[in-house]
């Protein structure tokens, strides 16, 4: 034993003495020639290494037939071979590849190559493309499988994002995660300054996302805010501003309006109402309403440095966009300041604290009334007539729709919120391979709504007689306290490892006040609206509070070997205290496997860089419902006895006590492919999604008496579909070309509902005869809409009585020509509900986005395209802008587009106010169009130049929206009615259009 | 600085692991009460029972209300009235052009069941409270008039009904099932409701001062007359009108005008009627009948406007004074409101230029702001009178001319009108309903009159509606009112659609239908 210890020394010290010691220094640049602090120089195959400076420059000492390896995050390693330089200064170019990127993976990350499971990445700098008040605007197109519906033109909307189908009724938002805080089921993205954001890692699939367990059914997006780095201080500023217009509707004048309303009811033998020839007013109310531009201001100011010890990252962001109507605007403000701090060798302390500032006027939803108004209304009174206060002073229409410009003038109803984000984390590298991390994340949201009702005369019915002053205040406060043990190592350059182990909190707390009072003294007066000015008798209150807390455990363990075969397995178990204590518990699970075959032996190809094969299957969960929903709770009301008033109770809701979690079910399959050096990359997968206990609001017939609907654990959908994803990188010389295309294809539908129940139905339309126009059944797409398949138009009685069944009887007897004909789909002989069925499906066959980016030495084009293909909308507004019933405005053009004797073509019916034959009391494929578009969401032109002072400088042009190809006859192809993805989607209740927006902007850099 | 993060570190460390999770997951909900725990005390069980008068007549004017309008405007009583706003899913069914999805249907419907289910609720849960005994026997009782009252609502408005008399019937499965029973089922429920509820409810005179409006046990056999009437069991409807009569607890109000009046709760005539008060702080607690009803000239939506064939009856028979309290004319005097001297009925806007002057409030006596569902005017749904004319009406048809004559004579003398005591058969029969459209006019029970009352077994509506019918016929051919001849944006014709075999119910609404699946069939015709 002795024997062998010395020789062991000997040998080494042998080695180590026989080993000549050569000192190399240098210095570490990037393809700027910028120094680059921090990176490593490695003496390869062993642990002798070092970092750069401040500076970029290195000193090693390295034995005599080293090689050196060159690395830093981002960029491609370079080796050299020591062949007795002294000095040794290499310059390192950008890693396209990013083969060494890191991926955050939920409480954690691991570099790319090592990702099993399907997620996308945005990058933050796609993102500021577009000027929105709502980064998810800018998300639209960008990772196949992931959809952005856009809620409509108003500053401050959110958009929905839906990712890989629809698997729940309860909505479809995903969750947010933000630096590893989980933010409140339903955050809208309006918080975040686009520019304060590093990239969103989409966890697509189940495996991806069971880490989060019951909250990230719909998927979810990991959200990484920018952090300072180690280097000189970096300044950029960036400003932009610009208009936004919207296309116009071109609706009937008096002459065409009063020619539709007398043919209405001539066709019906009764006698004109008006005289075409006799015209004293003629208004266009879309000129009088609508601004032609309003403006959009963005602007970002961003400062971020550091050292060795500190880095930081601060920002300030400023946003203004104003609507085209005279009421509606946004504004925030926002603030943000991260800080890392490495405190010792092992700990690191970092904090981000985040203020912001929003305010906003609801943009009042006048479209509606603006299209049906009659253009025979002026909009203000004769100075001689107005007898009342200022909101008293307009016109009211013959067709008692409110006067929109005087509907504008009475909407008073403004929000300001207050938001504050805190986020601090605690990294203690107990080991070299076990680190502790603790994160305590704070929320905390307060908002106030002001709103106030002035008193006014139109006419009778047209008239508030007191003034109600109205106020909301919410708080909102959350904290999420995360605490994780993590095992990372590699061993023997083959096994690697790594094991994470948590327990979390998330605390919710929503606590509400609302008060309103009439009586306020002068209606004309913005200081006097308030509650203490108010002497009116009524005075309402109201409030409440909710709390609602998860605690959950989770592990994940993931195994890969010798780079090529990579496992990850992860299960958590969540507790909620919105369930009843048997079943609180939820468990979720996800397993994952990926083939790094381009790693393998057998496979040889110089063009080919990277072919992953991925496996994955999981389990997720769903917790978003309605509390309320199990309770059988009482609520009051009030009734009179004697003239004295007494209270009433009653039962409010209907619950159900067996409420539990909803489950999803994927499984992922897919390929990365790269090639030429990721020239081209390709990326496609197939997933299938199974929701089961779904939470369905079930109404039940009316004679039970049960108020309102039952919240059932019933059903179950799936979803199933692709998501393609293909890029393109070339360079020539100075000319340089990006390009990205995703298409996804998605098909939701209902495998089951609840027993006994084979369909759900939603949108009920009061004018259309109080009948659904949605429906989902089992075994079909879900939200297909439903009604009367029409075959075309009677041309004479000849055709009507021809339209019989079997045995003679004539389906539409009060028929006439020019009426719609119906399907008598049961062939019995009588049209009535029996008959209806479905005729149009609301999601797109495919849809996709594609993304160009083209520089040419100082000179930068982007273009983002965006469009959906076999998708169905169902027009609400054509209900009454063509033919219709009711005496409302027309779009321009009708009298060419509805039947008549001399214009048989037509694809309208003719006109008529009876309607006897119910053209427009029923719905029919006669409302139902395709709306299948593609739209140049975004194109910006871009300079780049230089200032002195100024590191870089870039001035650019951008359009969104500008261009829309559709054959869609509505005002926006883009539609979503209310009542969420199934009840809802794809029904036009003309929402403000989305406007077309021009920017100038400038970057600079510092 | 190693202290330092060691303290830090133990300090996450008892921050991260210390909370307990017991007390952590147990959040109740706040700020609601929940129905296992809510019969506990006498008082929430009488503020139960209050809650099952609100589905009466509904919390707002479009559940119930509006339908009863609707009601009015498919006789000959009335019109639809309001010709400037295009409302086919309202005037549609006054000219029998019915569409079985207008809302009307499907509010009434829904409206009347929630109001039966509240009443199943206390029927089951308020046995089980500790409270006095007499209280808890007379709330049980209240709840089962008023499940028959939803119950007789619906049968003469439907046919056939699904029955639904228990709360925990709703918890199985098996209550998607329920198809609708024969008529005759639902009319047994009815009776055994209110021979129940007739044995345990006070007397009017019995009331205490805080129960005045609740149900009677006048109000309970009142009702049953009237479910007697419509069945037609003529002595059993004549038996029980007699035992209201002879109570001694009603009067008949010496002025006639004095029936419908502004905070005038509880009349010695009024039998049950809900008490409509003025109170800005609480929400639908006043009437709104003055502003749906109401002229468009006043301030109102113009929903029913009387016939000029209704004032003709009025004035064939002379009867003045009820004349001038049920109608009111454009360009007229308003008999009762000493401020109004040429009312403003806009003819233009307004079919007949006429408004109900029962549901007028005179200028002065209205709240301020004047606004729908603030006025103190009470609704009364069944009077004294109307109890003497069903006497009338029953003892004609049981065979006892004389005490029918006698009830005529009572109501007439009322309205200082002679009667012919010499009438008999057919032209007795025709002065009792005569009799009965000139009392009750515009009080919502025309068009159950119309379609119970049987000439060679057909109903009186289809006799004045149809093609043929006589209603029709005096407006296209022989009437020369001015305002409604001239006005035809609602047309003369109304009613000619009416078809005998389908317009004797209304249609079952399409979304029962088809919340339903099916079971819930549909009236033939619709």
């Amino acid at each position: 034993m002795k024997h062998l210890t010395l020789t062991i020394l000997f040998t080494l010290f042998f080695g180590f003495s026989l080993s000549a010691q050569n000192v190399v220094k240098g210095t570490v640049t990037d393809e700027n020639n910028n120094p680059i602090p921090s990176a490593s120089i490695l003496e390869k195959n062993t642990k002798n290494g070092t970092t750069t400076d401040f500076d970029g420059k290195y000193t090693i000492t390295i034995a005599n037939n080293a090689t050196i390896i060159f690395s830093y995050l981002g960029y491609k390693s370079k080796e050299v071979k020591y062949a007795g330089q002294k000095e040794i200064s290499i310059s390192l170019e950008p890693d396209v590849a990013q083969l060494d990127e890191i991926v955050v993976i939920g409480y954690g990350s691991v570099s790319r190559d090592k990702v099993t499971s399907s997620i996308s990445t945005v990058k933050g700098e796609d993102l500021v493309k577009q000027v929105a008040s709502n980064p998810a605007e800018a998300l639209q197109g960008r990772a196949a499988g992931v959809q952005v519906l856009s809620a409509g033109g108003n500053p401050g909307a959110s958009p929905q994002i839906v990712i890989r189908g629809i698997t729940s009724t309860l909505g479809s938002t995903p969750l947010i995660v933000l630096d590893g805080v989980m933010l409140p089921s339903g955050t809208s993205l309006n918080f975040l300054n686009p520019a304060d954001i590093e990239n969103f890692q989409i966890l697509k699939d189940a495996s991806a996302a069971a880490i989060y367990g019951s909250r990230a059914s719909n998927g979810v997006v990991l959200i990484t805010s920018k952090r300072g780095k180690e280097g000189k201080t970096k300044i950029n500023v960036d400003i932009s501003s610009g208009i936004q217009t919207l296309e116009k509707i071109q609706m009937a004048g008096a002459s065409e309006y009063m020619q539709v309303i007398n043919l209405r009811r001539t066709n019906d033998g009764n006698q004109p109402l008006y005289d075409p020839t006799n015209i004293t007013t003629d208004t266009d109310w879309w000129d009088e309403t609508i601004e032609n531009f309003a403006p959009i201001t963005n602007a970002n100011i961003n400062l971020s440095g550091g050292s060795e010890k500190i880095k930081y990252s601060g920002s300030v962001s400023l946003f203004d966009q104003e609507s085209n109507y005279t009421k509606g605007w946004y504004k925030r403000f926002t603030g943000r300041f991260n800080v890392d701090f490495k405190i010792s060798d092992k700990v690191t302390l970092s904090q981000d604290l985040s203020p912001r500032v929003e305010q906003y006027e609801n943009t009042p939803g006048l479209l509606y009334n603006l299209l049906r108004i009659d253009p025979l209304t002026e909009v203000y009174l004769p100075q001689s007539q107005r007898t009342g206060n200022i909101f008293s002073i307009y016109e009211a229409s013959n067709n008692l729709v409110p006067n929109p410009v005087g509907v504008a003038s009475r909407v008073f109803n403004e929000t300001f919120f207050f938001g504050f984000f805190s986020n601090t984390k605690l990294k203690y590298e107990i080991t070299n391979d076990l680190t502790f991390n603790s994160q305590i994340g704070l929320n905390l949201t307060k908002s106030r709504t002001d709103a106030f009702s002035p008193t006014y005369f139109t006419n009778p019915n047209q008239q508030r007689q007191i003034n109600t002053v109205f106020r909301n205040t919410s708080e909102r406060f959350d904290y999420v306290l995360n605490n994780t043990l993590n095992f990372e190592k590699t061993i023997v350059d083959k096994h690697y490892i790594n094991f994470l182990g948590g327990i979390a909190y998330d605390a919710q707390n929503v606590n509400f006040l609302n008060a309103s009072q009439d009586g306020v003294p002068d209606d004309e007066n913005p200081l006097l609206r308030y509650i203490s000015a108010a002497n009116g008798e009524t005075v309402n209150a109201s409030g409440s509070e909710s709390q609602r807390n998860i605690f959950s455990a989770f592990f994940r363990a993931i195994y890969s070997f010798d780079n090529k075969y990579t496992f990850n397995a992860s299960i958590r178990a969540d507790s909620s205290s919105i369930f009843p204590e048997d079943g609180r518990t939820g468990i979720f699970s996800g397993v994952s496997f990926s083939w790094d075959i381009d790693s393998e032996e057998f496979f040889k190809s110089e063009i080919i860089n990277n072919l992953k094969f991925k496996i994955a299957t999981g389990e997720v969960g769903n917790q978003n419902i309605r509390i309320s929903g199990q309770f059988f709770s009482v609520s009051d009301g009030n009734f009179g006895f004697g003239g004295d008033r007494v209270v009433t109770n009653f039962l409010g809701n209907f619950g159900n006590p067996d409420l539990k979690w909803e489950t999803v079910r994927d499984q992922n399959i897919g390929i990365d492919l790269g090639m030429w050096n990721n020239a081209f990359t390709a990326s496609i997968e197939f997933y299938k999604r199974t929701s089961e206990d779904l939470l369905f609001n079930v109404e039940p017939p009316n004679y039970t008496g049960i108020p309102g609907t039952i919240a059932q654990n019933v059903g179950s959908f799936e979803s199933r579909g692709f998501d393609l994803q293909l890029g393109y990188n070339k360079q020539l010389g100075d000319f340089k070309l990006g390009l990205n295309l995703t298409i996804a294809s998605n098909e939701s539908s209902a495998v089951s509902i609840a027993p006994g129940i084979e369909q759900l139905l939603g949108q009920k339309r009061e004018d259309l005869g109080n009948r659904f126009i949605k429906i989902t059944e089992v075994g079909e797409t879900v939200g297909l809409f439903q009604g009367f398949r029409t075959l075309g138009i009677f041309q004479n009685q000849t055709e009507i009585n021809s339209h019989s069944s079997e045995n003679g009887t004539i389906i539409q007897p009060n028929a006439q020509p020019g009426d719609l004909i119906f399907e008598d789909k049961n062939n019995d002989g009588l049209l009535n509900d029996d008959d209806m069925q479905t005729i149009g499906n609301p999601f797109a066959d495919f849809y996709g986005g594609l993304n160009i980016n083209l520089e040419y030495k100082k000179f930068d084009l982007s273009m983002q395209w965006y469009g959906t293909y076999g998708n169905d909308v169902f027009n609400y507004p054509s209900t009454f802008l063509n033919s219709g019933t009711q005496d409302v405005n027309i779009a321009a053009g009708t009298l060419n587009r509805v039947w008549s004797p001399t214009n048989t073509s037509a694809t309208y019916p003719r006109l008529t106010q009876q309607d006897r034959n119910g053209n427009y009391q029923r719905p029919s494929d006669l409302f139902i169009e395709d709306a299948s578009y593609l739209r140049l969401r975004n194109i910006q032109l871009g300079y780049n130049f230089t200032l002195p002072g100024f590191q870089n400088c870039r001035a650019f042009i951008s359009g969104q929206n500008i261009l829309t190809i559709t054959g869609y006859s509505g005002f926006d192809p883009e539609v979503s009615g209310g009542g969420g993805i199934i009840d809802g989607f794809g029904v036009d209740y003309a929402r403000n259009p989305v406007a077309k927006t021009f920017l100038l902007g400038l970057n600079l850099s510092l | 600085m190693k202290k330092y993060i060691k303290i830090l570190l133990i300090t996450t460390l008892i921050i991260s692991f210390g909370c307990k999770t017991d007390d952590f997951l147990d959040e109740p909900l706040r700020g609601q009460e929940q129905l296992d725990d809510f019969f506990s005390t006498e008082e929430k069980s009488l503020n139960f029972v209050n809650g099952i008068y609100n589905k009466v007549n509904g919390e707002s004017w479009w559940q119930v209300t509006m339908p009863r309008q609707i009601n009015e405007m498919a006789t000959d009583d009335n019109w639809s009235g309001n010709t400037l706003q295009p409302r086919p899913d309202i005037t549609g069914i006054a000219a029998y052009n019915v569409f079985p999805g207008s809302t009307y249907f499907n509010s009434f419907w829904e409206s009347h069941y929630i109001g039966i289910t509240r009443a199943n609720i206390a029927l089951e849960r308020i046995p089980g409270v500790n409270m006095d005994e007499n209280l808890k026997t007379r709330l049980m009782a209240e709840s089962r008039f008023l499940r028959a009252f939803f119950y007789f609502e619906l049968v003469r408005s439907f046919g056939g009904l699904p029955i639904v008399t228990t709360y925990t019937e709703l918890l199985e499965p098996s209550i998607s099932d329920k198809v609708r029973s024969p008529i005759a089922e639902v009319y047994e429920l009815i009776e055994s409701d209110l021979n129940s509820a007739i044995n345990d409810l006070p007397l009017k005179s019995q009331q205490s001062a805080i129960d005045l409006g609740r149900v009677t046990k006048g109000a309970a056999q009142s009702l049953l007359a009237k479910v007697y009437l419509t069945e037609e069991k003529w002595q059993s409807a004549k038996d029980m009108a007699s035992e209201v009569i002879n109570s001694g607890e009603y009067s008949l109000e010496t002025q006639f005008e004095n029936i419908y009046k502004v905070n005038h709760y509880n009349g010695p005539e009024s039998i049950f009627e809900i008490n409509y008060f003025t109170d800005l702080n609480f929400s639908e607690v006043g009437n709104g009948l003055p502003i749906t009803n109401g002229s468009r000239g006043d301030q109102g939506w113009g929903w029913g406007s009387p016939t000029s064939d209704l004032e003709n009856a009025f004035l064939s028979e002379g009867d003045n004074i009820r004349l001038r309290s049920t109608i009111i004319k454009h360009g007229e005097p308003v008999y009762g409101d000493p401020t109004t001297t040429s009312f403003d009925g806009k003819p233009t806007e307004n079919k007949s230029g006429r408004t109900n002057r029962k549901f007028y409030v005179p200028v002065d006596e209205r709240p301020v702001p004047y606004q729908r569902a603030t006025i103190a005017l009470p609704y009364i749904h069944i009077r004294l009178a109307d109890v003497i004319l069903m006497h009338a009406e029953a003892s004609y048809f049981a065979g006892d001319e004389g005490t029918a004559k006698t009830s005529l004579k009572t109501i007439r003398d009322r309205v200082q009108l002679t009667t012919n005591m010499a009438l008999t058969g057919d032209a007795l029969r025709d002065a009792i309903w005569k009799e009965r459209r000139l009392e009750l006019a515009l009080e919502h029970h025309r068009l159950f009159d119309l379609r119970r009352q049987k000439i060679n077994g057909v109903p009186r509506i289809a006799l004045l509606m149809g093609p043929n019918g006589s209603f029709v016929n005096y407006n296209v051919n022989i009437s020369t009112d001015p305002f409604e001849t001239t006005n035809l944006g609602e047309p003369q014709d109304k009613g000619k659609f009416f078809d005998i075999n389908t317009h004797l119910v209304w249609p079952i609404p399409p979304e029962e239908i088809q919340l339903s699946k099916g079971n819930i069939t549909q009236n033939p015709g619709y």
